[in-house]
């Protein structure tokens, strides 16, 4: 047990209380808050859809070993063990898929190894770009992102390299 | 992305194609009904928090930080933007998109454009770079594989994230000027 599972229950119940102290009616205002979490999914559905087909297809298709493979003495040179190649490139794209490829390279080098603590470093500090960018921008009119996938898939590179950098000293 | 994945499977594997995509289908089906849950709860307390007026409140405690990262925004804007900042800060994963998508929402009032704007890459950007500051599921994960110190991640996770979201915030300040400057 971390602390950081007490966070959210306390801030609710503070939370609470303030509404209390302010005479907020809590059940209707909650209720009617909630409402809106529908329309809000009927919004980002489409593009939920299509981003997971072609997720699903990219896999499917064996492209994601090529690409690995390609990648792979590219990793060598930024310092990046060549065995989490694949863990890099699906990690912009899928949150459940990264997992479970944590969790093969936990079983085969085991938790504690360098390798699995650079890849559980590597999941901490990226997130599934394009996914945060479809239900992001599913809310807008904008067609042209501009450099807004670019940029975010070069801080999460940084942040990978920086990752196997620091697990060496730590 | 489709069409290549296609083509190659074309080759390798043509009944997975058609199997792949009613999975992915499915799959985000699945997504969907779990975030209906996760938004109705989040968007409840949104409501409360902006209730008792402690959204206001946040909003002008962040308010210089937010100046500075997203330029001229509304009220409104702020006090959403200053809730998906702060539910990141704090860690709580699941309440980052709701508050982001209705910051997005007033971004996009703003905005009134099919070209994003700064102020929306720039949200973006720094959601997709994760500043979750503690990895609770990693942590969570590694124990249940036999780690005996499962949580030596949390500082190298912090300064990887510090360093990598500092850039990608430099760099959508950097690409705006650049672009702004093709423009004229």
């Amino acid at each position: 047990m971390s602390v950081s599972v007490f966070i959210t229950p306390i801030l609710i119940i503070l939370l609470l209380l303030y509404c209390a102290k302010k005479k907020v009616n809590a059940y209707g205002t909650f209720a009617n808050g909630a409402k809106g979490a529908i329309q809000l999914c009927l919004d980002i559905f489409p593009f939920l859809v299509t981003i997971f087909i072609a997720i699903q297809l990219f896999n499917a298709s064996g492209l994601t070993d090529i690409t690995a493979d390609l990648l792979a003495p590219l990793m060598g040179v930024l310092g990046i063990p060549t065995e989490l190649t694949e863990l890099m490139i699906i990690r912009p794209f899928s949150g459940s898929g990264s997992l479970v490829l944590l969790e093969q390279i936990y079983t085969d080098y085991g938790a504690d190894s360098y390798i699995a603590r650079c890849a559980s470093v590597i999941m901490g500090s990226s997130d599934t770009i394009f996914y945060v960018a479809t239900i992001y921008f599913s809310q807008t009119k904008a067609k042209r992102l501009l450099y807004a996938i670019p940029v975010a898939l070069i801080a999460n590179i940084v942040a990978s390299i920086i990752a196997c950098q620091v697990c060496r000293i730590f | 992305m489709v069409l290549s994945s296609l083509v190659t499977l074309l080759f390798i594997n043509p009944e997975d194609s058609i199997n792949a995509m009613m999975n992915a289908g499915s799959d985000a089906v699945n997504l969907v009904f779990k975030l209906l849950g996760i938004y109705c709860v989040w968007l409840g307390i949104i409501a409360l928090v902006d209730a008792c007026g402690l959204s206001q409140k946040i909003a002008s405690l962040l308010d210089p930080v937010i100046d500075w990262l997203f330029g001229k925004t509304t009220p409104d804007t702020k006090k959403y933007i200053a809730l998906n900042l702060s539910a990141n800060l704090l860690g709580m994963g699941n309440a980052c998109t709701p508050t982001g998508l209705k910051a997005m929402n007033e971004l996009d009032k703003l905005n009134n454009s099919t070209t994003a704007s700064m102020a929306m890459i720039m949200l973006v950007v720094i959601n997709a770079t994760g500043i979750q500051l503690i990895p609770t599921t990693i942590i969570g994960l590694r124990q249940q594989y036999g780690s005996t110190t499962s949580s030596d991640i949390i500082v190298p996770t912090i300064i990887a994230t510090l360093i990598s979201t500092l850039l990608a915030i430099f760099l959508v300040k950097f690409c705006n000027k650049i672009f702004k400057r093709a423009k004229r």
